[in-house]
C-alpha cells in the first residue's frame, strides 16, 4: 500500500487547520453521501449519516495513524457502520427480518426520467451485504482489495457478493434478455 | 483500479473472463489490475465481446442512478461541527496545562513549609492556640475553683 493521499490533510485537521477542514468536506462529502444514499435509499437519512461520519472524523483526526487501511477506507467503514445501525433500527421498528433471499421479480419498466428511482428500488431489494459490495466496487470505484478491507471480508468473498448482487439486479432490471 | 487477488497475470479463459464481468461489470478499469492486460486481449475475441455486451446492459441501467450533489447547507453544517471537537481538544490541552501549573505551585508550597519547619524555632503549641475553650485572654473554660459551687 502506497502513501495515503489523505494523510497530510488529516494531520492538518488534527492541528486545528480550518482550511483543511473545508478541503476534507469538499473532497469526501460527495463520496460519503453517495455511499449512504445508495445503502439507505433515503436522502434525509443519508445526510444524517454523512454528518455523523464527519463528526467522527473531526473527533479522531488528531489521533489518526495509518495502519492497514487508508483513511478513505476507514471513513467508508465508519459510514457503513452508521448505515447498518439505521438498517437495524428499521428492522426493529417494522419487526420484519430482512429477507435472506431477495425478491428478484422484475421491476416494472420505468417511465422516462424515472430510471434512477427504479435502480434505487432494486438496490434496496437485494441483500444489504450484496448492496454494500456493489456500491463500493461499482459506484465508489474502490479496488477489490480496498472494498474487501472496508467490508472486512476476503477478496474472494467480495467477488462472490458483488457477482450475486449483480445477478439479482440483472434479473430485476434487465430480465432474461439474451445477447443478440 | 482493482487489484488482482492472485497477484499474477495469468492467461485469461472464457470462464474467468465471464466471472470477472459478472462481478465488476463491462468497464475493465474496475477489474483486478493484474488481470486487466489478459482481459483486454480476451475482450477482443467474439466471446469476450459478447460477455462484455451483456454486462454493459446492466451497467447502463446502474449508471442512471445519480445522487444529488451535497447542498451548501449540509456542507456548512458539517464544517461548523468541526469547530466543536477541535476546540474541545484545545480546551483539554489547556486544562492539562492548568493542572500542571497547579501541581508545580503545590510542590513549591510543600517545599516552603518544610523549609520553614526546619529553620524556625518552635512556635507555641497548635493545640493550645486552637483549643476551643481558649480566648485571647487565656483559658475561658470552666474555672476549677467554681467546680465545687
Amino acid at each position: 500500500m502506497g502513501a495515503d493521499p489523505d494523510e497530510e490533510l488529516v494531520r492538518r485537521i488534527g492541528a486545528g487547520d480550518q482550511a483543511a477542514v473545508q478541503a476534507m468536506v469538499a473532497r469526501k462529502l460527495p463520496r460519503v453521501l453517495s455511499l449512504a444514499t445508495r445503502m439507505l435509499g433515503d436522502a434525509a437519512e443519508a445526510e444524517d449519516v454523512a454528518q455523523e461520519t464527519f463528526v467522527r472524523i473531526w473527533r479522531h483526526a488528531s489521533g489518526w495513524r495509518q495502519g492497514r487501511a487508508r483513511f478513505d477506507t476507514w471513513i467508508h467503514r465508519v459510514a457503513l457502520n452508521l448505515c447498518y445501525d439505521r438498517l437495524r433500527r428499521r428492522r426493529e421498528w417494522t419487526t420484519d427480518e430482512l429477507p435472506e433471499v431477495p425478491d428478484e421479480a422484475p421491476l416494472p419498466d420505468a417511465v422516462a426520467g424515472d430510471e434512477g428511482r427504479r435502480v434505487q428500488q432494486a438496490l434496496q431489494r437485494i441483500a444489504p451485504r450484496q448492496r454494500e459490495a456493489i456500491v463500493l466496487v461499482y459506484y465508489q470505484e474502490m479496488s477489490n482489495i480496498e472494498a474487501a478491507n472496508a467490508m472486512q471480508v476476503s477478496v474472494d468473498a467480495l467477488e462472490s457478493l458483488v457477482a450475486r448482487g449483480r445477478r439479482a439486479l440483472q434479473a430485476m432490471l434487465v430480465g432474461d434478455e439474451r445477447d443478440d | 483500479m482493482a487489484e488482482n487477488r492472485k497477484g499474477t497475470d495469468k492467461p485469461m479463459d472464457a470462464r474467468r473472463f465471464a466471472a470477472l464481468a459478472d462481478a465488476y461489470g463491462s468497464a475493465l478499469h474496475r477489474w483486478p489490475q493484474a488481470e486487466q492486460a489478459a482481459a483486454t486481449l480476451f475482450a477482443e475475441s467474439e466471446e469476450g465481446r459478447a460477455i462484455l455486451r451483456r454486462a454493459a446492459r446492466l451497467d447502463a441501467i446502474l449508471d442512471r442512478h445519480h445522487v444529488e450533489v451535497p447542498s451548501r447547507t449540509l456542507h456548512g453544517e458539517i464544517v461548523a461541527k468541526a469547530g466543536v471537537p477541535l476546540r474541545q481538544g484545545r480546551h483539554r490541552r489547556l486544562w492539562w496545562l492548568g493542572f500542571g501549573l497547579a501541581g508545580v505551585g503545590l510542590a513549591g508550597a510543600v517545599a516552603g513549609l518544610a523549609l520553614v519547619t526546619v529553620v524556625t524555632p518552635d512556635a507555641p503549641s497548635d493545640h493550645y492556640v486552637m483549643d476551643a475553650n481558649a480566648t485571647s485572654f487565656g483559658d475561658a473554660g470552666p474555672d476549677a475553683d467554681t467546680e465545687d459551687l
